[in-house]
């Protein structure tokens, strides 16, 4: 408790990654709800890393000067925001309309993606020292220098995703249950899975430059698995994994802090228990259930 | 033309891509009608019924609705149950709600007349007390009330139904079937259902419209049901 209340002192020096990481706990969950949803959770793992390809990209532009070099770590950063950005939308656009029309393999196609960014990551930075230093830092999950303008850039990204995803949650939700009765009320489906696979999108580019992939992919997912288990609807599910994420977040910081960990998979580690456990919980009392059932019923 | 005419297919063909299922189809669809749609697997029931709800492109020929008041009617659409994902975490009143969201805008959060008036339209179908329920967990018949409820949410003009007793037991075929001829009686609401028990349709529809080796045949269902005119339409294969 005391580790918590000074991780949230406002002269707290690393006070920046504490509300980071509460961000990207708080919001990533609600996109990763959809991706579990619709069953596409592969593409969880694809996307970070095509962002972190598109990072890759955006690093090796400067190493070839086709672009001018970053003369500070603002400069970097938002031109490898510009890449991430770039790479994970394009590529979501392109397999939502892929998937709509319904040919090939979407998993197969989403394992191709997968491997070709991790590939082409490692081919972009491979002569690149400075990108791969920089690279280095996202991968391993570090949110331990996070300046403001990092911060602002965060939370003025994630404002818009979380409203949109808020207003349009019917909208959303009907595109991705019942397409047809969707398309029967003249519904513009192409629109509302291009908007939600943008928010997606933004918010997986943004957090993978927070929080790396590794660590963005873990919020995308685990936070739905647990919240899945108890949720009776779809308001449920949604803050449910939002608040699991956000209390993960803050636990995960403080531990970190506490054992001089890296936070990013510290929260994983954590996020992974609490799957566990509730899992066994759960399985726990309906066993118990059942079994008092057939005491009561004589069976 | 007819103002009681709500539907007007003129040598339409239909088919996915270039694979044409159906073609050159002459069909008239009326106000208030309760149409029985049968055929054998593959004869093209759901295909047509798929073309006529806008999810299939009619490969050509003209398709036209019409309306009294200028746009075009409302469909209320009841797919086959096992097409909806049970992985989705949805109640039976949310399930229901989608229905109302062809006319409460993008933006605004369902009112309480909204609520309100999907719990109406599971009380029509005998189910007000699932609104609460995972539609996952639900019975087939329990599933099958609460997407007509949300058909009936739209507010139709035009009732489509795509199987809508398959793999459910008598009685609740029954108690189904009863409840799509109340809405029938009592709002005049035209129905077309996709069905291939022809013992469901005698009890049910009024009309008839058979698709046998890629013809429509149409009459009412007392006649084209009875066993002298299946056993003349099938031949003696029937047996």
């Amino acid at each position: 408790m005391e580790t918590i209340l000074e991780i949230f002192d406002p002269s707290f020096l690393s006070r920046n990654s504490v509300y980071i990481s509460l961000l990207v706990g708080f919001v990533v969950p609600l996109v990763g709800v959809y991706l579990v949803l619709r069953r596409v959770v592969f593409l969880g793992v694809a996307l970070p890393q095509v962002s972190s390809c598109g990072i890759a990209f955006a690093f090796a532009l400067q190493g070839w000067g086709w672009i001018p070099h970053a003369h500070d770590s603002a400069q970097e950063r938002a031109i490898a925001l510009a890449g991430s950005i770039v790479f994970t939308i394009g590529t979501i656009l392109v397999l939502s309309v892929l998937e709509r029309r319904g040919r090939g393999l979407i998993e197969g196609r989403t394992g191709l993606v997968y491997v070709m960014a991790g590939a082409w990551s490692i081919l972009l930075l491979v002569k690149n020292p400075f990108g791969q230093h920089g690279m280095l830092e996202l991968l391993r999950g570090e949110i331990i220098a996070v300046s403001t303008v990092d911060l602002l850039l965060t939370g003025g990204t994630f404002l818009p995703v979380v409203a949109g995803l808020v207003l349009f949650q019917k909208e959303f939700l009907l595109v991705s249950y019942d397409r047809d009765m969707a398309v029967s009320l003249k519904k513009h489906v192409m629109f509302w899975d291009s908007l939600l696979f943008a928010f997606i999108g933004l918010t997986i580019s943004v957090s993978v430059m927070s929080v790396g992939p590794l660590v963005a992919f873990g919020f995308l997912l685990l936070p739905p698995l647990i919240a899945y288990q108890f949720a009776r609807n779809t308001a449920q599910f949604l803050w449910l994994s939002s608040v699991i994420g956000g209390m993960a977040a803050v636990a995960g910081f403080a531990v970190a802090y506490a054992q001089d960990l890296p936070v990013g998979p510290t929260d994983l580690a954590l996020l992974g228990i609490l799957y566990v456990v509730t899992f066994l919980g759960r399985k726990g009392v309906e066993l118990y259930r059942e079994r008092r059932m057939r005491a009561a019923t004589g069976a | 033309m007819n103002d009681s005419v709500l539907l007007k297919m003129e040598r339409v063909s239909v088919g996915y891509g270039r694979h044409v299922v159906l073609s050159d189809i002459d069909l008239t669809l009326e106000r208030g009608a309760f149409i029985g749609l049968i055929g054998a697997n593959g004869s093209g029931k759901s295909t047509l019924l798929r073309t006529i709800l806008g999810l299939l492109p009619a490969l050509n020929g003209r398709m036209e609705f019409l309306s009294n008041g200028g746009k075009g009617p409302v469909l209320g659409f009841v797919p086959q149950r096992e097409s909806l994902d049970p992985a989705f975490l949805v109640s039976g009143l949310e399930v229901v709600l989608m229905g109302t969201c062809g006319y409460v805008p993008p933006g605004r959060f369902f009112r309480r007349a909204d609520k309100e008036w999907a719990r109406h339209c599971l009380a029509q179908v005998g189910a007000f007390d699932l609104a609460s329920r995972r539609f996952s967990e639900l019975s087939g018949g329990q599933k099958q009330r609460i997407l007509i409820a949300r058909a009936l949410a739209t507010k139709p003009d035009f009732l489509l139904l795509d199987e809508p007793t398959t793999g459910i037991d008598a009685a609740t075929t029954r108690s189904i079937l009863e409840v799509l001829g109340r809405l029938h009686e009592q709002q005049g609401l035209a129905i077309l259902m996709v069905n291939h028990d022809i013992g469901a349709m005698r009890a049910s529809v009024r009309e008839v419209i058979w698709i046998h080796e890629g013809r429509l045949l149409r009459g009412p269902a007392a006649d084209l049901l009875k066993r002298e005119k299946i056993e003349e339409i099938l031949g003696p294969s029937l047996n």
